[in-house]
């Protein structure tokens, strides 16, 4: 198989990771339950996870680094803690459902769209520099497009959003591992981010990087004021009810040491590498439409694409068929692709990892050049 | 022999101290907080020997970390607040 689907979830990770794992459930309790020996390794993994963590995203306090389940838990707490019945709240074009069904499940809550062309920047701030009006309560960003690879300026709306003392947060589903993202520099209310992706981490797993206390998504034990009725109005406990997946973090802690043992610099640039081969072999190709930035610098391990008289579910079927694991339709984002044109459509999407090589793109295009002409 | 039980609000808290005492060469142990002297129910402490109590102070102080109170004991398992 030639995996294509890292933006959905890295299926290949580090061997560090499946190895931890594996130990974990072996030998790690419960963290922060017990004095006996097990559970302080457990407490070991989190506490040497938020560090690793704290140290790729420049987070000041390790505290302040929350273990959620996913991106989309993540962004649950932060967009619950911040937007309030009848808030007006702007978000990018590009926003994901896990934006867009919290804010649709908040009484009252006007949306704004700060949307653009696609993959240009520039018009992305002056939208956001419009639309950034007194009756804005709270500003969302998506990061990185997990439809486009479009990777937005960041720190050109979050210094909008410092000046106007506008309270944000982002989506770094996309970009956490494969980006720089410096939680102190941008000064972000929340950073969600899922586990699973550009972190390698084992599926649920998930980080928020917090400069707020949030309001609570769920409340339980935490092995913490176990007399007090009310949750701890402190970092992570408030946020972390409940059983850690321990195991998980396990994973998550090896899958970090690998981002930072290779760089992040050196995985954006594997990755573009990856998507520049793809879209000039496709550009090549008359029935296909590609979605591809001018600017290599400006766009991520992702490549959206359409191919002339083909339904994007149907080809992908045929694809699968042979060994091609691409992910085709809306991926869960229907707005990005209203702001990019394709709603009617949905696209098909290849996205990269490091553990992707050129030979595995060049193969993926001699399949879908024989796909096409065959059927 | 005297230990020191610096009291934390948290895990996170408690790993964090006793983190910061390693780095400074003092050998600190991660500990549940005896429920009899805990105000607030479960919680994670940090052990020291009583020699480094001064230090360890300062260290606490220096890198902005906070605790819920300090003890001391004595092999005896009996605690006593103390303040520094």
């Amino acid at each position: 198989m030639i995996y294509l689907d890292s933006a959905a979830t890295t299926l290949q990770k580090p061997a560090e990771v499946a190895t931890a794992v594996a130990r974990a459930v072996g030998q790690v309790a419960s963290s922060g339950r017990g004095g006996y020996t097990s559970s302080a390794r457990a407490g070991d993994i989190c506490f040497q996870c938020r560090e690793e963590v704290a140290s790729l995203f420049h987070v000041p306090e390790i505290d302040h680094v929350v273990f959620t389940f996913n991106a989309t838990h993540g962004l649950n707490i932060a967009i619950k803690s911040l937007v309030h019945v009848g808030d007006t709240v702007l978000i990018s074009g590009w926003e994901h459902n896990a934006v867009t069904r919290p804010l649709y499940g908040i009484e009252g809550v006007i949306v704004k769209v700060a949307t653009g062309t696609l993959f240009d920047r520039e018009e992305a701030i002056i939208s956001f520099e419009t639309q950034l009006t007194e009756d804005v309560n709270v500003v969302i960003i998506n990061h990185t497009s997990n439809v486009f690879g479009f990777i937005l300026p960041i720190e050109e709306i979050a210094d909008i959003c410092r000046r106007r003392n506008v309270p944000f947060i982002i989506d770094a589903s996309q970009s956490a591992g494969c980006q720089h993202l410096d939680f102190e520099a941008l000064g972000a209310n929340f950073i969600a981010m899922p586990g699973h992706k550009g972190l390698f981490g084992p599926q649920g797993t998930g980080i928020l990087l917090c400069s707020d206390v949030p309001c609570t998504l769920i409340e339980g034990g935490t092995g913490s004021e176990s007399l007090r009725q009310e949750m701890p109005d402190f970092l992570p406990d408030r946020l972390e009810a409940g059983t850690q997946n321990v195991h998980g973090i396990a994973g998550l802690l090896e899958g970090v040491r690998y981002v930072r043992r290779h760089g992040v610099e050196y995985i954006s640039a594997h990755e573009r590498g990856l998507i520049r081969r793809l879209g000039k072999a496709l550009g090549q190709m008359d029935e296909v439409e590609i979605f591809l930035s001018s600017d290599p610098r400006y766009q991520s391990g992702v490549l959206s694409f359409r191919v002339n008289g083909w339904d994007c579910e149907t080809l992908n079927g045929l694809l699968d068929q042979q060994g091609i694991a691409l992910r085709a339709g809306l991926h869960c984002s229907p707005l990005a692709h209203s702001s990019g044109g394709t709603l009617e459509t949905g696209t098909l999407r290849a996205s990269v990892s490091p553990f992707n090589t050129p030979r595995e793109i060049d193969q993926f295009v001699r399949i879908l050049k024989a796909t096409i002409v065959k059927y | 022999m005297s230990y020191y039980l610096i009291i934390c609000r948290s895990l996170t808290y408690a790993q964090r101290t006793a983190s910061a005492l390693e780095k400074a060469g003092i050998s600190a142990y991660m500990r549940r907080t005896p429920i009899s002297i805990s105000r607030t129910g479960c919680g994670h402490s940090v052990l020291i020997q009583g020699r480094y109590i001064t230090r360890a102070m300062e260290i606490i102080s220096r890198t902005g970390l906070t605790h819920l109170g300090v003890y001391t004991t004595d092999d005896d398992g009996v605690y006593q607040e103390v303040s520094l």
